[in-house]
């Protein structure tokens, strides 16, 4: 690549092994109930109190991908407290921005009522494309104080970078 | 739980499909707020030519939930010990996208009996959106 097609990176690279400040997010119900109306979950133990209690657990069950959703919410009270989101933390710029791929790790299930603690570290930057693609690396948990560990996560996001002006 | 029983559930068996959309731009500004997820190029027009792109676009973790969903309907959501996917190519509005998953190897973890599945979605045209898989418990 010469330097007349170089493209220059948006991600601040200097975050790699941040380890964001966790955050206590407590799961509602309603949250849980709403989120899975919109993915057309069929299974009543994600929005059905009784039907949850029936199948043996103390509240509605949180469905698989939920973790986003404390993670957003870890993001907003990041915002209310006037700290860094991990997004404006590393850069993200929305207009560039993909989701690369997202993965992970059930331990244990995630209930409504639950007041949960989730953490964030930076864990890579690297470059794919000849640099026309940048990615960022995160890993997550979320840790319940008695239950411990219930999920961890695994995620790249990639900025799809453009054109350099002549 | 599914109709099928996870004990006998062979290799190269497929999961009963889940087809969802056409997505409709309602329900990208429904998943924008119920997840959490507030970038505009899912929900803004204007952010999204600003950007140079031709329209808005779908979240990826919208089919990635829905994916999740043919495995959680069959084995039940506390079966669940792992599940990931790429998203390998954009899922556009009004995208019908069908979520298969397929039986691909039985082992033993963590003192239990688990199978791994491939989990895929795939646009009408053929199009892959999202590749994956997922590890579940044999109750």
């Amino acid at each position: 690549m010469d330097a007349t097609t170089a493209r220059k990176g948006i991600f601040d690279r200097s975050t790699k092994g941040v380890q964001v400040d966790p955050v206590k997010i407590l799961v509602e119900r309603g949250r849980i109930r709403f989120f899975s109306q919109v993915l057309g979950q069929t299974d009543p133990v994600h929005f059905d109190l009784d039907a949850a209690r029936a199948a043996g657990h103390p509240d509605l069950v949180a469905p698989p991908s939920f973790f986003m959703v404390i993670e957003a919410s870890a993001n907003e009270e990041r915002r209310r407290r006037g700290i860094s989101t991990v997004q404006e933390l590393v850069q993200v710029d929305y207009r560039y921005l993909l989701h690369g791929e997202e993965r992970y790790f059930y331990e244990a299930p995630i209930y409504a009522g639950d007041e949960v603690e989730i953490g964030i570290v930076v864990t890579d930057f690297y470059d794919k494309k000849g640099g026309a693609m940048e990615f960022v690396t995160f890993e997550s948990r979320i840790v319940h104080p008695e239950r411990g560990l219930l999920v961890r996560s695994q995620r790249s996001l990639l900025h799809r970078l453009p054109e350099p002006r002549s | 739980m599914g109709a099928i029983d996870l004990k006998t559930a062979d290799i190269g068996s497929p999961l009963p499909e889940v087809i969802f959309g056409p997505i409709s731009r309602t329900t990208l500004a429904l998943y924008a707020g119920a997840s959490g997820d507030h970038n505009p190029a899912h929900i803004d027009i204007d952010f999204a030519r600003n950007a140079g792109l031709p329209d808005v676009f779908a979240h990826g973790m919208l089919s990635f939930g829905v994916l999740a969903r043919v495995v959680t309907q069959w084995a039940g959501v506390a079966a669940l010990r792992e599940f990931g996917a790429r998203f390998v190519s954009i899922t556009q509005v009004h995208d019908k996208i069908s979520c298969k998953a397929t039986i691909i190897e039985r082992f033993e973890a963590g003192g239990e009996t688990r199978l791994r599945l491939a989990v895929v979605a795939t646009a009408q045209d053929g199009r892959e959106t999202l590749n994956g898989d997922a590890v579940v418990a044999l109750a």
